[in-house]
This record gives C-alpha cells, structure tokens and sequence, in this order.
C-alpha cells in the first residue's frame, strides 16, 4: 500500500515539486530514492554541475540530462592557480562544447573554472546556441580578444560575460566594438583580467549607455581615472562597480567630478580594481561606503591610515579583501567597525622579502575573530603564529567554515614556544564544527592530521604543503575525514603505505592531488591496476617514469574518479597508470 | 627544506628546521642549486610556486622587484641577436616555446623527436656554458641549467 503511493503523483505534478529544488546535492539525492524519480528528475534537471571534466564524458552528461540550459565545468587542479599544473596538462572544454552544440540549441549558460578555452570554442559557442546568455570564464586561458569578439557579434541575448582572473591573448581592444548598436541586453560584465593598453573607451562608454540594465561593471586597469567618471555618469544603477587604474595628477575639477557621480550611485554595493591608487582620490567613494558590503582592495597599494580611514567608512561590509598594508593596527579597526563582515582576506604585499616590510602578524587575525561574530571565511598570509593565537582564534570563532591560513615561510614554528603548531590548528578543527575548508602551514607534525582525522568530520577540502612527518599523517586525513572530496599535498613525506591502504578511500572523493612526496612509480602502477574507476595519473617533466627505478618517487600524483575512463587527451609528459600494461600512453 | 627524500623515516626532527633554511645537511641538490643561483631570489622555492597566491595579486606588486635574467640568443645566420628573460620562463618547454615562436623554427633539444626527413626544417639550441663549452640544451634540470647558462645558441642541423 505504502509502496504505491510513491507512484500515485503523476509526474507532473513530481516535477513540479522538484523545480523547487535547485542544489545539485539535493537534486542527485532526488535521484536516488527510486527509479521512477531518478527518470523524472533527468528530464527535468535545467542546470547541470560537474566538479572535474574528466570524471564524466560529455556524451554521458547529454544522455542523462536531455534538457539542461545551463552548465558549470571544472578542469584543473586547484594547485594549477599557483603554477604547479604544467602547461598543456589538460582540461579542455572543446569536446564539451561540440558535442553540447550538436544535442542542445537552446543551452543558455556556460560555466567554467580552470579550463582551456580556444577562440574557436567561443566561436562555436557564438554559432551553436541561439539564446546563449551567460558566459563566465574563471580562471580560464588559451583564447583571444577575438574569440570575445564573435561572442559580441553573434549573441543577442547575452546578459552576462565575466572573465574573472583570465588569462587572454589581448590582440585589440576593439572587441567591444562587436556588440552591435542595437544590443543592450548586458546585465553583467567583468573585463578586469584584460590587459590591453589601447583601450576603447568610447565603445565601452557607449555600450554601458545603451545597456541600462547593466547591474555589474569590472573595469581593466588600462581605464584610467578620467574615464570613470563618463562611464558611471551612464550607469547610477550599478550594484556592483570595479575601477581600472585609480590613480591621476591630482586635480579638483576631476575629483569633484567623480565624487559627484559616485554619490549619485545609490545602488552600488560593491567596489573592487583599484590598481595603482592614490589616497587624494579615495575620499570621492566615501558617499557610497555606508551601503557597501563588499570592497576588493587587493591591488590598492595604500598604507594603513589611509586603510583605517576607508575601512571606518565602512560600516555594513561583509566581504574585505586588502593588503598586508592594512596592519594588525587596520584590521584592529575593522574589527570594531565591521560587525557584519563574513569573510576576511589579507594578502602580502611583499611575499618574496626576507624581512617583513608590514606590522601584520597574527595579533591582526585574532582581533577580527573575537570582534567580527559573523566571520566565517578567512584567507590570511602572515609570517609567524603562534599556538595561543590560535586557539583564542579557534574558541572566539566556532563558526569558521573555511580557514586558510599561510605562514609565509615554511615548516615555522610557534614564534613564542617554538613548537609545532599542531595544536593550534587542532583547535580550529574542534572547535569549528562546519569547517569545510582548512589550509594548514607552518611547523606540522603527524600529530595535526590526528586532529584533523578525529574532529574534522565536515572538511570537504584540505590543502597541506610542507608538513607531517610520515604515512601516518596521511591516514590518519584518508581514514577519518568522512566528508572529504578534495585533498592536495605538496612537498610532504608521504609515500606508498597510507595511499595503498586507504584506496577505496580515494573512489569516495573527487581527487588527491600529491606532488614533491614520496609516492613510488610502483605504488602508483599498483593503484591504477587495482582501481578501475580511479584515473591515475603521473605528471613528471623530467621523462618516462619507467625510465627510473620503480621505486623511485613520481614528481606529481593527480588521482580522481571517473566513470569516463582514462582520458585521450594529455600532453607527453602525463602517464595514466591502467589495468592493461600498468603503464599507457596517449 | 626542499624535497625530502624517498624514505620518510629519514626526515630530521622538526625543531631542526625551526629558523634557518641552511641548517639541513640534508638538503638535495635541487635547493644547493636554487641557492647558488647568482640572481638571488629570497626564499629557496621556485618563486611562482610558493607562497600560493594567484599570479595576478603576486606579480602585479613585484613589477619593480621581480628578478630576470637576461640573456643573449643568436641564430646561425643572422648578425643581430635577441635577449631572453630566463626567469620569465618555469621549464624547458617553455623555453624551448618562447624560442619557436621567436624564430619561427622548430628546434632540437635533448628531450626534442625529430622528422628525420626533414631535418633543414630543424635547429639544434645550444648554450654556452661557466666554462666557455657549448652544449645541447635539456640535458641537466632546469634549476642547473640557469645557474650554469651564459648565452644560447640556434645553429641548423
């Protein structure tokens, strides 16, 4: 009787109740409970997530899910963000692309993060999909200002193109030039990442003119000052707004030109860009500063009066990103100002000096988290810690969810016990429940993934980089934290016992990334002949692996699951460890 | 410092790595060679990879502080050199691609496969070495090679 009032609902009305649910951890729990759900969910599923793009083959997805409008995309390994992925590693979103625009012409949104993206695949974009309307590149590299440019030309219905920390080949500035005269559907654009010096500014302004439901505007540094003022002048009803170059020869007429129209911006919420700025012209935002929740001063080279004084302007910030300029005198202030804000990162302005050039230290972290009670996310760079420091942080601010911190120079220790810092990061993971996010440095020992296995029941993705004295700290990580989907090591002594013991561990996360450890050819070929759904992959410059004795350790290890087998497409120097001959190439 | 070696049980005890990167007599020769390096770079990591910061907030302060490493290329042929920035460059391979498309040819390297019928098509890239020798590029690790280069050279096959 029970069994069959799962199936009294006509799917339509099943459909109707799953439209309301949107998070894909929900909607592939949906799937699960029957197959009747699991057929009706597919065929309504609109938007699509896929965390690594070889875990899974285009031609899978498009079989699933006949009727997505919207895709998200992942490629490389995180560590690619600080040049530990070798170029030509991989992640291309091409084969995505064609076989997407053969099977779905009405797709809509394209999402990607660390993938290789080429002008003839945004040209193929350009041509494929008739109401194509969101393109956000995050991270991304290999296309051109001309494969920008057929996406101006070709895609009426655009409403949002971001570029976020790109890396693209500026040909022309002229680009912006495509978007015809009648297009003025943009709601959203980020062209900070753009470096071009000639810059068309009068393309831009007269595109921001046409387009008055523009809501986000990121700026490239080439913009200069000047030039602010005519685009804003056009748009008072941005919510989110980033400056290029914020600096000019200090003159009265410019900058009451652009307090005036910044003030008649009321709808701003968000700053961000920056470069190069001057404190003379900062006060001309002071009219937005009370209704601002986010501000990016990452590129603002600006001392800490001048910090403290826009950052007491300040009173409703959530989102803080600056300088090591700010100081722990700054971040002092922060925390008596900004009782709201949520996330916290401070960058070093000098990361490769000897000394420190700042008076930012561990004292500046602790302020914010006994002041701010709804700091949850901190990204921190500073060069000493110490266990108390940490614990106080740990204690005063149990709702962390994501914690890194980077003690700039590795394997240092507490500076006032010169311990190893293991107890204050056992801290973090015992006091803050709903950690999903912890970056570790400084002196470790096997002791802190102890306490990482024990408490860190949450943690979704942990980084490690210089720390842990054997196998016994990589297990203790694989054997107890239950929730983990993503891992990545760098230069610790972890070799082949902890990894061949917790395999079946690995088939439960999205990856494991090791590199400079101590992880054996062998135990790699092993692991790839035992685990048929794992995809194991050796990245090493310097030549075949079996060039060298099986025992001797791989450079680089990146292990993930997939149900797409091993992939075709790597460049010479990456090796997939199969079941067949232990050892293939593409 | 630098990359342990393969057997974990021979790691120091931590405390011995507490202040100074020099103290290890267990360093490898990878970080000797980082250190010896004549443009001194602070901290003995290659300067891309550590701290973790995304390129766009480290390079953009370093503009006026980055180190580069000049040096002076010639093709057989042509009188008029070029000039590289070694330290623009992480690997061979980006060395090696930075030079095709410089000179618009394809060149031989000791990692490089060669179509054999075609060898006019090819150059061989060598470089002069502390000691006034010229030898084949790729032979030694990157790091080696930059502490030992003085200027390369792009000679036909």
């Amino acid at each position: 009787m029970l069994k069959k009032m799962a199936f009294s609902f006509p799917d339509e009305v099943l459909e109707h109740v799953f439209s309301f649910i949107q998070s894909d951890k929900d909607r592939n729990a949906v799937s699960m409970v029957c197959k009747s759900w699991y057929e009706i969910e597919r065929w309504c599923r609109r938007k699509v997530f896929v965390g690594n793009c070889y875990a899974v083959s285009p031609r899978m997805v498009i079989r699933r899910f006949p009727e997505f409008r919207s895709i998200e995309l992942k490629g490389k390994p995180h560590f690619a963000d600080f040049n530990l992925v070798p170029d030509g590693w991989g992640g291309y979103v091409f084969p995505w692309i064609a076989e997407m625009a053969g099977a779905y012409p009405w797709l809509e949104e394209i999402r990607l993060k660390r993938m290789v993206v080429t002008d003839e695949s945004l040209e193929l974009i350009a041509k494929s999909f008739k109401n194509f309307k969101v393109l956000v590149l995050s991270s991304c590299e290999g296309f051109s200002t001309d494969g920008l440019a057929a996406i101006a030309a070709s895609c009426k219905n655009l409403k949002e193109l971001d570029l976020r920390d790109c890396e693209v080949d500026d040909l022309s500035a002229h680009w912006l030039s495509h978007f015809p005269e009648t297009y003025t559907s943009l709601v959203s654009l980020n062209i900070s990442c753009l470096g071009s010096d000639e810059a068309s500014f009068s393309a831009l302004e007269r595109l921001v003119r046409r387009c008055t439901n523009l809501k986000t505007l990121r700026l490239n540094r080439a913009v200069p000052l000047d030039k602010i003022a005519n685009i804003l002048r056009h748009a008072p009803q941005l919510v989110e707004f980033g400056t290029g170059t914020y600096t000019a020869d200090v003159r009265p007429d410019v900058y009451s030109d652009l307090a005036g129209v910044f003030s008649s911006c009321k709808e701003l919420k968000s700053l961000s860009g920056f470069w190069d700025v001057i404190p003379d012209y900062l006060p001309a935002i002071y009219p937005v500063c009370s209704k601002l929740t986010s501000l990016n001063l990452s590129y603002a080279t600006i001392q800490s009066p001048d910090l403290i004084k826009l950052v007491s302007h300040c009173p409703n910030l959530q989102r803080l990103l600056v300088l090591d300029y700010i100081e722990d005198s700054g971040l002092e202030v922060l925390a008596s100002s900004c009782k709201d804000l949520q996330e916290l990162r401070v960058f070093p302005s000098d990361p490769f000096g000897a000394e420190p050039n700042v008076s930012l230290t561990e004292q500046g972290l602790v302020a914010v988290s006994l002041g701010c009670p709804k700091l949850q996310s901190v990204l921190y760079f500073c060069r000493r810690m110490s266990n108390e420091a940490l614990v106080t942080i740990a204690r005063s601010r149990p709702n962390f969810t994501r914690f890194r911190l980077c003690i700039i120079e590795p394997k240092t220790a507490d500076y006032l016990t010169l311990e190893p810092l293991d107890v204050g990061f056992g801290a973090i993971v015992q006091y803050c429940k709903d950690l999903r996010r912890l970056s570790l440095s400084g002196l470790l020992t096997d002791r802190v993934f102890e306490y990482i296995g024990t408490y860190a029941k949450k943690l979704e993705m942990l980084s490690v980089a210089f720390a842990g004295d054997s196998d016994l700290g990589l297990h203790h990580v694989l054997s107890g934290c239950e929730s983990l989907r993503k891992l990545e090591i760098r230069d610790c002594p972890f070799g082949d016992k902890a990894l061949l013991a917790n395999a079946a561990k690995l088939e439960t996360m999205r990856s494991l990334w090791m590199s400079s450890c101590a992880v054996s050819f062998a135990a790699c070929k092993l692991l790839g002949q035992k685990m048929p759904r794992l995809n194991v992959e050796v990245i090493d410059e310097r030549g075949p692996p079996d060039s060298r004795p099986e025992n001797c350790p791989v450079d680089k290890l990146y292990i993930y699951r997939s149900i797409a087998g091993p992939r075709f497409d790597m460049p010479p120097f990456v090796w997939t460890m199969d079941e067949d001959s232990g050892l293939r190439l593409s | 410092m630098g990359r342990p070696t393969s057997s974990s049980s021979s790691i120091d005890s931590p405390n011995h790595f507490a202040f100074s990167s020099t103290a290890s007599s267990q360093r490898d020769l990878t970080t000797d060679l980082r250190l010896g390096l004549s443009i001194s770079i602070a901290p003995p990591f290659v300067r891309e990879q550590w701290p973790p910061m995304k390129a766009a907030v480290a390079e953009e302060e370093h503009e006026c502080n980055s180190s580069t490493f000049y040096v002076k290329v010639y093709m057989e042929g042509i009188p008029i050199g070029r000039k590289l920035d070694l330290l623009a460059h992480e690997s061979y391979y980006d060395l090696i691609r930075t030079l095709e498309h410089m000179f618009h040819t394809n060149i031989i390297w000791a990692e490089a496969e060669m179509d054999r019928d075609h060898y006019e098509k090819y150059h061989v890239l060598t470089y002069e070495d502390k000691e006034g020798d010229w030898m084949m590029v790729g032979d030694v690790p990157w790091e080696m090679f930059l502490s030992a280069v003085r200027r390369l050279k792009i000679s036909k096959c």
